[in-house]
């Protein structure tokens, strides 16, 4: 199992009072699935998203990712697995806007502390894998919305990491950009990456194979989408 | 991450924001260009003192005749005391150990005349060891020798501005001089020396390149002294071997001098050395008020660099929260904006550089304050600012390091 995660639990401390974000969380997702995990804002669908992506850790429980504890690691470790694990694409890109798409895609390698010449490789192959290849000096600010996506498609699928995780992809998208993201998405999933949408819209949870419903903390349901968006 | 990337990073940091490094490097600027100033021209003071003393020789003892107005003299030969003479400089040469030298020299204040021309100088008659004692150098010819003594030879040798004012365009070696009414040979031509601008006891300040040096010999059987009660010389100097013993040959000295000229103080004792150390001493104070002054305006630039700093740190959380959500450690955070701090005041630091080597020359050519740059006041002037840009961008750096990437990836 590429992630497991038992009785895990998430608190916030606001003043006095611990809030709970997330409870009694049990879940499991295996390599090359397609997850969307959805629920309205506010259900705590951003807290697990945190938490899968290594950004936060649970207050209680575990959460195993190739059968490493996630919970027990320091900031360190936390960083490494972000970096070498979690590709993320988030709503609104999160590009650096004084480097070109090319950089952009390149960092997470520099942090790997790939050799220079391994990285350009890489990073232009990823940039070629979303059709990028002739906008590789062109800053964000240059570049049309969904074009922005794909640049941090290509910097989330660098490092080749074992899950891609998705806050909201096409958030910020309009629906004909959002449809050629959710394309990809399929594509990317066909290819053997496995992919962890979090969305609180029904109709991009329908692109997904499974779908995981969460409200007031809790899995709501955990069910295959019998419904699925099929994209040839 | 590589050191490279740290480098382009930080560069390229600077170089985003053109105008507002400008304004966060001005204080490294200031504070690097004012170290660099402050310690030239404590250095050019020192300097300055040091060559001064050093034409007095540092290893010399100078005793010369006070200067008396004609009653004190009168009172003085009254008591029995000659006043400075020849009798003076062998007793001391026999009886006070550890002199290696010793020099008696008379002067006259006259004028010289060449042809037409005539200028005031003071007419010095000295023994040939004078020459072996005192670091002066001769532009041409040679100096008064030991013949010339022996022989009371009608010789002299021109201090550099005597002789270009007698002389101009002419060679004056062979030439004759008129010194009061005997025509000297003029054998040797001094090399231009220091002004000395400060009256250092009895020693007064005077033009050192209009004198005039003619053997002692000639000089006592030739001129005549300037009144009757005139003391024999003006001024015996004691080369001593070793600048340990100083101070006690000058008490024994003293001792004897005062026997023999039967408890007159009409004689005055200095000691270039000990005047040398003072003067240092008096200097030092002065130099840690200018390093201080130079330090804290450092100190403020640091203050400058981390105020902007801390600012860039709120201004970028989100950029701070992207690097981390994508694999950069706390540790590359870190040295993100230390090594941006350190970019900032190390290019202040070598502008700063230039910047205070173009104060101190504008000092040295337009006031009469000399300056002199050691090449080390600048690599600690430098080195300063580096410290200062690890040590102020240390703490804004922290705070970009400790943010909490899952809150500052959403941080507008």
């Amino acid at each position: 199992m590429l992630i497991e995660i038992k009785n895990l639990i998430k608190n916030y401390a606001i003043g006095e009072n611990e809030i709970p974000a997330l409870q009694d969380i049990n879940l499991q997702i295996a390599k090359n699935e397609y997850v969307a995990i959805m629920g309205p804002s506010g259900s705590g669908k951003s807290t697990l998203m945190n938490i899968l992506g290594c950004l936060d850790t649970p207050s209680e429980g575990h959460y195993y990712f190739n059968q490493v504890d996630v919970s027990t690691l320091d900031d360190d470790a936390l960083s490494a697995m972000r970096n070498r694990e979690i590709g993320f694409i988030f709503q609104n890109f999160n590009l650096l806007p004084r480097l070109n798409a090319f950089q952009n895609v390149e960092l997470p390698l520099i942090y790997a502390a790939i050799p220079t010449h391994e990285r350009k490789e890489r990073a232009l192959h990823a940039l070629r894998r979303v059709g990028l290849e002739n906008r590789m000096e062109h800053k964000p600010g240059e570049l049309s919305g969904g074009q922005r996506q794909r640049v941090a498609i290509a910097r989330a699928l660098v490092t080749n990491p074992g899950i891609l995780l998705a806050d909201e992809p096409t958030g910020a998208l309009d629906s004909k950009t959002g449809d050629d993201i959710m394309a990809l998405f399929h594509e990317l999933h066909r290819e053997g990456n496995t992919i962890i949408l979090i969305t609180h819209e029904q109709s991009i949870a329908d692109y997904a194979a499974r779908n995981i419903l969460i409200k007031d903390g809790r899995i709501h349901s955990d069910h295959p989408n019998v419904n699925r968006t099929i994209i040839n | 991450m590589e050191i490279k990337e740290n480098i382009r990073l930080a560069v390229s940091g600077l170089t985003d924001h053109k105008f507002r490094s400008f304004l966060t490097m001005l204080g490294i600027i200031f504070g690097v260009a004012s170290v660099i100033a402050m310690l030239s021209i404590g250095e050019g003071a020192k300097r300055e003192a040091i060559a001064k003393y050093q034409d007095l020789g540092v290893n010399n003892i100078i005793v010369r005749e006070k200067k008396m107005s004609d009653e004190e003299l009168e009172e003085v030969r009254a008591k029995f005391s000659q006043g400075l003479s020849i009798k003076d400089a062998q007793v001391i040469r026999e009886i006070v150990p550890g002199v290696s030298r010793i020099a008696s020299q008379a002067e006259i204040s006259t004028d010289v005349k060449y042809a037409d021309k005539s200028v005031k100088s003071t007419v010095i008659g000295i023994t040939p060891e004078f020459s072996e004692m005192m670091n002066y150098r001769l532009q041409n010819g040679e100096f008064i020798n030991n013949s010339h003594y022996t022989h009371r030879a009608k010789v002299c040798v021109l201090g550099a501005g005597i002789a270009a004012s007698l002389y101009r365009q002419e060679e004056p070696i062979g030439k004759m001089v008129k010194i009061e009414d005997q025509w000297m040979e003029v054998v040797g031509v001094l090399e231009t020396k220091t002004l000395f601008t400060e009256t250092v006891g009895e020693l007064a300040a005077r033009d050192l390149n209009n004198d005039v040096y003619v053997p002692l010999t000639t000089f006592l059987s030739r001129f005549s002294r300037e009144n009757e009660l005139s003391s024999e010389i003006q001024q015996i100097t004691v080369q001593v071997a070793g600048s340990g013993h100083l101070m006690e040959v000058s008490h024994l000295m003293n001792e004897i001098l005062k026997r023999h000229h039967f408890n007159n103080e009409d004689y005055g004792i200095i000691i270039p050395y000990e005047l040398l150390k003072q003067e240092e001493k008096e200097r030092q104070i002065y130099n840690f008020l200018l390093g201080a002054i130079a330090a804290i305006s450092l100190i403020v630039g640091g203050i400058g660099i981390m105020n902007i700093m801390l600012a860039t740190v709120m201004e970028r959380t989100r950029e701070i929260g992207i690097r981390r959500a994508i694999g950069a450690r706390k540790s590359d955070i870190m040295r993100q904006f230390v090594s941006e701090a350190v970019a900032i005041s190390i290019t202040g630091g070598i502008i700063g550089v230039f910047l205070g080597v173009g104060l101190s020359l504008i000092v040295s050519l337009f006031t009469d304050v000399s300056t002199y740059i050691r090449p080390y006041s600048i690599l600690i002037a430098f080195a300063f600012s580096v410290i200062v840009g690890i040590s102020f961008g240390y703490l804004p750096a922290k705070n970009a390091a400790n943010l909490k990437p899952v809150d500052s990836i959403r941080y507008e």
